[in-house]
């Protein structure tokens, strides 16, 4: 028989584990004691309940939408994690790890980002709790992020260009963990989302799994009962765990993703890891990535800086195995066109992240994806402000399209 | 079945001898004809190992030294396959040379754990190490080694503890390769005293001989580690720099024999 590769350390079936050298094991190994020990004490739940009740602002809403419901031919109720400080739900996940940090006794915190959403929440967390704060950001993902690159500087972090491969998030991470091999005595990795060896994705769920435990008992005061269908975007998949966790033992509540498609699948321009991947080793798991047949990693690409990543969560893609779970891929021009619907219906600027799962529900009925009238829950993870001049230089080159 | 042409026992019993100095090199790089070149280069200064990397994109164990190598050979068309063929005419080269191989997890991944190590000892590689492979997920990896006839070399740095060492000496068997420094490759100048200190402690604990890499650049660090006992040392960023200054000039091979010859001498 073929020697088969199933993970030993922290598996969601086949995937997860702990891929990586033996240097960060130690480094590992006390987090998943900090894990166990800390965050499930007393005296750690209450500062965390506070950080993030006074700090960043939760509970967050939920709000009906009449008007985008209509256009849909849905009944959609939204998760406001946009107005989350920070605006987007990254915030959850950089405060119980930079306080986890803190009690670890670390003095330093060091973060990859993409979008900029992600240092822009580690920036803010560290400073609010009186971390060094290092953040590797690609080049590219500088240009085009500018504004985050301002925030996280604002907040006192150093942001580290990063130079190499094609100098995005993928990049970032790699040399993260470059960093943390080195300075894992004094530092701690906060990873932004539920990708990376184990315990990071177990760590990063249970932090963010706070947006699907209120959106369950926020959905029983308004609407009653639960949702049909739970929807979120995935690039990394952390927004997307963190309201599906609490749904996925409620059967019946149908759990829905959806992936950066770029340019079209066919164009192999897109970052649709669940749908189009393969499995491979990326960043320490077993998981679902964009490679080669050789096993190259193959650069993404998405409109949204955040969900252009070539790997993803490994329990997604154990929820897409175990069927209960499904992730569908949303081209950018789709996003694009939901993102301003969206703002027009609801005076409401999403990010292009969840413009994606937006244009999913635009089209869901069309499709045949969901039956008329089905009742929504939708985690609208962050808020557009961000995206405005990406927005205006596309809208600029589509409008020439159209007239041409 | 698969003979092994390099086979794990020589180097084991070469390093009993005396202990050895190997270069590393990225296949591939700076261009396939090169790479032989550079492998017949260092066989002719008296190398005891040749450490050969597959190219790959994601190289998180590796500085920018290796990385900018890694870049060279992709860009030049250096596929696993490529890789393969290019192995083959180094140990076709250096028939007598152990070559082993520093492949990324992915890579070993996508073409199948038993293929991978199959085509490498067809082609004349005794040992595989993976670096981004640790003790807990090694089980399937050591199995195909094992099937192959293929040494299997496991990392150990110098925050591993002493009941993990004892562990990953005992599945280990070609060599236990200790990290000297906590971080990646790269050429390190000042704290040798430390690493001299931690090969020490680390030799007397294993088995297997006890290999150290990364951050080795001077004659005197090679007869330091040797004296604490370790049986082999990897020259990297060092060379993969050399490679780099050199890698479009005529002076390629002569810098590079300029650069490793005194290491191999301060090692005999």
């Amino acid at each position: 028989m073929a020697t088969t590769l199933v993970p030993k350390i922290g598996p969601f079936g086949e995937y997860g584990g702990r891929y990586v050298p033996e240097l960060l094991v130690p480094a590992l190994e006390q987090l998943e004691r900090a894990r166990k020990e800390i965050v499930t004490s007393r005296e750690f739940k209450l500062a965390l309940s506070e950080l993030l009740g006074e700090w960043a602002g939760r509970p967050t809403p939920l709000l009906t939408t009449p008007a985008f419901s209509e256009a849909c031919g849905l009944d959609v109720v939204m998760k406001r994690e946009d107005l989350l400080h920070g605006g987007a739900h990254k915030t959850n996940n950089v405060a119980g790890q930079a306080l986890m940090a803190k009690f670890m006794g670390k003095r330093r915190v060091i973060a990859e980002t993409g979008a900029g959403q992600h240092g822009a929440a580690t920036a803010m967390a560290a400073a609010r709790l009186g971390l060094d704060a290092v953040i590797y950001m690609g080049e590219k993902d500088m240009e085009r992020q500018a504004s985050n690159v301002k925030r996280m500087e604002l907040c006192g972090a150093r942001v580290v260009p990063v130079t190499s491969g094609a100098r995005t998030l993928k990049d970032a991470i790699n040399d993260a963990l470059r960093d943390w091999t080195q300075n894992l005595e004094t530092t701690h990795y906060l990873l932004g989302t539920v990708c990376g060896p184990h315990p990071f994705p177990r760590l990063v769920r249970d932090f963010q799994a706070i947006i699907g435990r209120e959106a369950i008992s926020q959905w029983r005061k308004l609407k009653g009962g639960l949702p049909d269908a739970v929807v979120a975007c995935v690039g990394g998949g952390s927004n997307a765990i963190g309201i599906f966790h609490a749904f996925v033992p409620k059967k019946r509540v149908q759990l829905i993703g959806l992936e950066p498609g770029g340019l079209g699948l066919e164009s192999g321009q897109h970052g649709a890891t669940l749908v189009a991947g393969s499995t491979g080793l990326l960043h320490g798991a077993r998981t679902s990535v964009l490679q080669d047949d050789e096993g190259q990693i193959l650069e993404p690409h998405s409109v949204s800086a955040g969900l252009d990543y070539p790997g993803v969560g490994p329990e997604h893609a154990y929820l897409r195995d175990a069927g209960r779970a499904r992730y569908l891929a949303i081209n950018d021009d789709e996003a694009l066109d939901a993102f301003e619907t969206f703002s027009r219906l609801e005076g409401i600027i999403p990010a292009f992240e969840p413009a994606h799962a937006l244009a999913f529900l635009l089209k869901a009925v069309r499709d045949d994806e969901l039956p008329a009238r089905s009742r929504v829950l939708m985690n609208l993870c962050g808020r557009g402000d961000k995206d405005l001049d990406n927005y205006y230089a596309h809208y600029a080159q589509r409008k020439l399209g159209a007239s041409e | 079945m698969l003979t092994s042409r390099g086979g794990p026992s020589r180097l084991k019993r070469a390093l009993r001898e005396a202990p050895q100095v190997s270069p590393f090199l990225v296949l591939g790089d700076p261009t396939p004809e090169l790479s032989v070149a550079l492998a017949k280069a260092a066989v002719a200064c008296g190398a005891g190992m040749l450490e050969i990397g597959f190219p790959y994109g994601d190289p998180v164990a590796d500085g920018p030294a290796i990385q900018k190598a890694d870049v060279r050979a992709l860009e030049n068309g250096t596929s696993t396959t490529k890789a393969m063929e290019i192995l083959g005419r180094i140990h076709d080269a250096c028939p007598k040379t152990p070559l082993n191989l520093l492949v990324y997890a992915n890579l070993v991944h996508a073409r199948g754990f038993d293929r991978f190590c199959e085509e490498v000892v067809e082609a004349g590689a005794s040992s595989l190490l993976v670096p981004d492979v640790c003790l807990e997920e090694s089980a399937p990896l050591k199995k195909a080694c094992r099937r192959a006839r293929l040494g299997h070399v496991q990392l150990v740095g110098p925050l591993t503890s002493s009941d993990r060492l004892k562990r990953i000496d005992a599945a280990a068997t070609s060599f236990v390769y200790l990290v000297a420094h906590q971080g990646v490759t790269g050429v390190r100048g000042a704290g040798f005293d430390e690493v001299e200190a931690l090969v020490a402690r680390t030799a007397w604990q294993l088995n297997n001989p006890l290999c150290v890499g990364f951050g080795l650049s001077k004659p005197e660090q090679i007869r330091r580690v040797f004296a604490a006992g370790a049986r082999l040392a990897v020259v990297g960023s060092y060379l993969a720099n050399v490679i780099d200054e050199n890698a479009r000039g005529d002076r390629l091979l002569a810098a590079f024999s300029e650069a490793l010859g005194p290491l191999v001498t301060a090692g005999q």
